[in-house]
């Protein structure tokens, strides 16, 4: 097993068996790193707690929702504001934020009261909103307020609202991973089958593990109504509530972040034969392939070659153009999540980057089981890591860029390590084939950013250079590249509007007929 | 002979473990399915024989198996000088290598958990 031991993780020997060097003609049963374990006591993490994977990674993008969390203050502030899970409604769930409150005398006394009064007081404070997520904290968890009974109660007194309670206290599991597990069966057990929704396709699909991160669901959605399909439910980004309940009804489940959702997907296999497909939303050729792979299920496999041809022609050249400039530079990808797999082939043969490492803070062993396969020889892969053993990567490694989350990420840039935001993107959407552009733009501006040279100088001893011009990022990234490709007319730069999500609301879809019988054998 | 039909399954594996994402889901009895579904029905495919689409489930195999043929006949010539009898031993291969990949040698301690 080739386990990568880090100089300052040598006195605490269990992280050795967290991170991994895939070596030449290693596959899967050989070079794989221990993940989603409790943490190891005297080492740091950097990982959420189930509370946070609950509510602010699955429920709260949810856009018709009073997002009510039972505890302090705190716990409700605490990672919201930074995530970028745009909504079709004016945002709703990102202006408002609720907690009860908690304070000392709650935790001898109880908070039961307290928090039918919150409810109480929230719905009547926003009249046009008639449905709450209720969500358990470490602070209530612990003193056993019986957040259901008091969810219906409010419901018996109001029988105009409904309340979705989630107990998942940051207790709950070893990470935030715990979280998205205890969300996804309460809601299917709690609320899917309750409503019963109205048919407009003859094709009809959950979008699930789908977070709206600056725009990325409504891209997608834009195809799959071009396509004719109906997408009933999106879990949870820019998702009803009511839509949401009424998955049950759908004939496919489209999937794209396992793990954080497939266990809904899989309990909607069991309890009513939806069957699930795992797709890729990030890159030409995967998206391409997840779009066909949609069609051939309903049988209008033409209706999505259509839009991948038309896609294809319109933005391929300008995906070209930063392929030219960003081939052999070296990234260490450390989403924390789903990325580390959905980008990390595609990065590689659609951008030319060279990933040298993979990490994920809350990962399964699965989630680096995708991430590892899908990496060349030599990427390193850690699960867990703290910020010494990150610095001492970078160090190792010497990437051009890292994609991370704000935390790692503002490390790295202490290390003048160019640093783009994983989670809630730069200047995203990035998924669809424009966003896959504006992802490269994205690398490339952050690789070549003239500000970013001066990173490199140390004012403390270096001389400050004054006999220099100005020198813009072409010049930084062109210089070594031929003739033939700096004066392409076959290649340019992305030619895209600022906000490219505004104008697919409202847009009006063909009409399509209805779909022929379909037969039981090919 | 059999060193050839043993880097032919490679280059196939390598393709799958790259552009798919079926072959692991999270459990050890969720992967048999997978690859047995999947992989039979790319198997019926290459060989044009009939699949079944009897059920949901039997639908998304063979849209990914569909998927999976397309590119294999893309990318591997050598696959158009098969006979049927070898390109069912080649796939049968392929099935024991990817099993093996995925659930018998897999380091995935969670592939046995009775839990999600």
């Amino acid at each position: 097993m080739p386990y990568h031991e880090f100089e300052c993780s040598k006195c605490i020997p269990e992280r050795k068996k967290h991170a991994v060097i895939k070596g030449p003609g290693e596959d899967l049963t050989s070079a794989l790193p221990l993940g989603y374990l409790n943490t190891i006591p005297g080492s740091i993490s950097e990982r959420g707690c189930a509370y946070c994977g609950a509510k602010h990674v699955i429920g709260t993008p949810m856009k018709d929702v009073i997002h009510m969390s039972h505890g302090p203050v705190g716990c409700t502030y605490d990672t919201w504001q930074t995530k970028r899970y745009i909504s079709d409604n004016d945002n709703f769930q990102l202006k408002y934020t609720y907690a009860t409150d908690m304070k000392e005398k709650h935790i001898i006394f109880g908070a039961e009261k307290l928090l039918k009064q919150n409810i109480i007081e929230a719905f009547k404070a926003f009249p046009d909103n008639k449905r709450m997520t209720l969500y358990q904290t470490c602070a209530s968890a612990l003193i056993g307020d019986d957040i259901n009974a008091v969810a219906q109660e409010v419901m018996e007194e109001m029988p105009e609202v409904d309340i979705f309670v989630c107990n998942s206290p940051g207790f709950g599991g070893p990470s935030q991973s715990g979280g998205h597990h205890k969300i996804n069966i309460a809601w299917i057990n709690q609320k899917v089958g309750n409503v019963e929704p109205q048919i407009t396709s003859d094709y009809v699909i959950n979008y699930v593990g789908e977070y709206n991160i600056q725009g990325d669901q409504e891209v997608m959605q834009d195809y799959f109504k071009r396509m004719g399909i109906q997408v009933l439910s999106t879990f949870t980004g820019n998702g009803s509530y009511d839509d949401l309940r009424s998955m049950h009804r759908a004939h496919l489940n489209v999937l794209e972040c396992a793990r954080s959702a497939e266990y809904i997907c899989n309990e909607l296999r069991v309890r009513y034969g939806t069957p699930r497909l795992d797709i890729d939303g990030f890159g030409f050729e995967p998206l391409s392939a997840s779009l066909r792979k949609v069609g051939l299920f309903f049988g209008i496999e033409d209706r999505a070659q259509a839009i991948i041809d038309e896609e294809t022609a319109r933005w391929k050249p300008e995906l070209d153009w930063y392929k030219e400039r960003l081939k052999g530079k070296k990234v260490c990808l450390w989403p924390g999540g789903s990325k580390l797999w959905h980008w990390a082939h595609a990065i590689h043969e659609e951008m030319g980057v060279e990933v040298v490492s993979v990490y994920s803070k809350f990962g399964h062993q699965g989630d680096f089981e995708k991430g590892i396969a899908r990496c060349e020889e030599g990427a390193l892969a850690i699960d867990d890591p703290n910020e010494l053993e990150g610095l001492e990567a970078m160090e190792m490694l010497k990437p051009d860029i890292i994609f991370t989350g704000k935390r790692p990420g503002e490390v790295a840039k202490k290390i003048r390590v160019p640093y783009l935001n994983a989670h809630a993107y730069h200047n995203g959407p990035w998924k669809g084939y424009e966003g896959w552009v504006r992802f490269a733009r994205d690398i490339y501006n952050a690789i070549y950013s003239p500000l970013h040279q001066l990173a490199f100088v140390d004012i403390s001893k270096d001389e400050i250079p004054t006999n220099a011009g100005f020198v813009t990022q072409k010049m930084l990234s062109d210089v070594n590249l031929s003739e033939e490709i700096t004066s392409s007319d076959s290649l340019r730069e992305y030619t895209g509007k600022y906000d490219i999500i505004s104008q697919l609301r409202g847009k009006t879809y063909p009409q399509f007929p209805p779909a022929p019988q379909q037969l039981a054998v090919v | 002979m059999e060193d050839m039909m043993k880097d032919r399954i490679e280059q196939l594996v390598d393709y799958i473990m790259k552009k798919c994402l079926w072959q692991f889901h999270s459990r050890s009895w969720d992967r048999e399915k997978q690859n047995e579904g999947i992989l039979t029905k790319t198997m019926q495919l290459l060989c044009d024989e009939p699949v079944d689409l009897g059920t949901p489930t039997d639908k998304v195999y063979w849209v990914d198996a569909v998927c999976l043929a397309d590119a294999f006949k893309s990318r591997y010539s050598w696959l158009a000088t098969m006979d049927k009898a070898e390109i069912k031993l080649l796939m049968r291969g392929l099935k024991d290598r990817m099993d093996y990949l995925t659930i018998t040698g897999s380091l995935n301690a969670e592939l046995t958990d009775p839990h999600y």
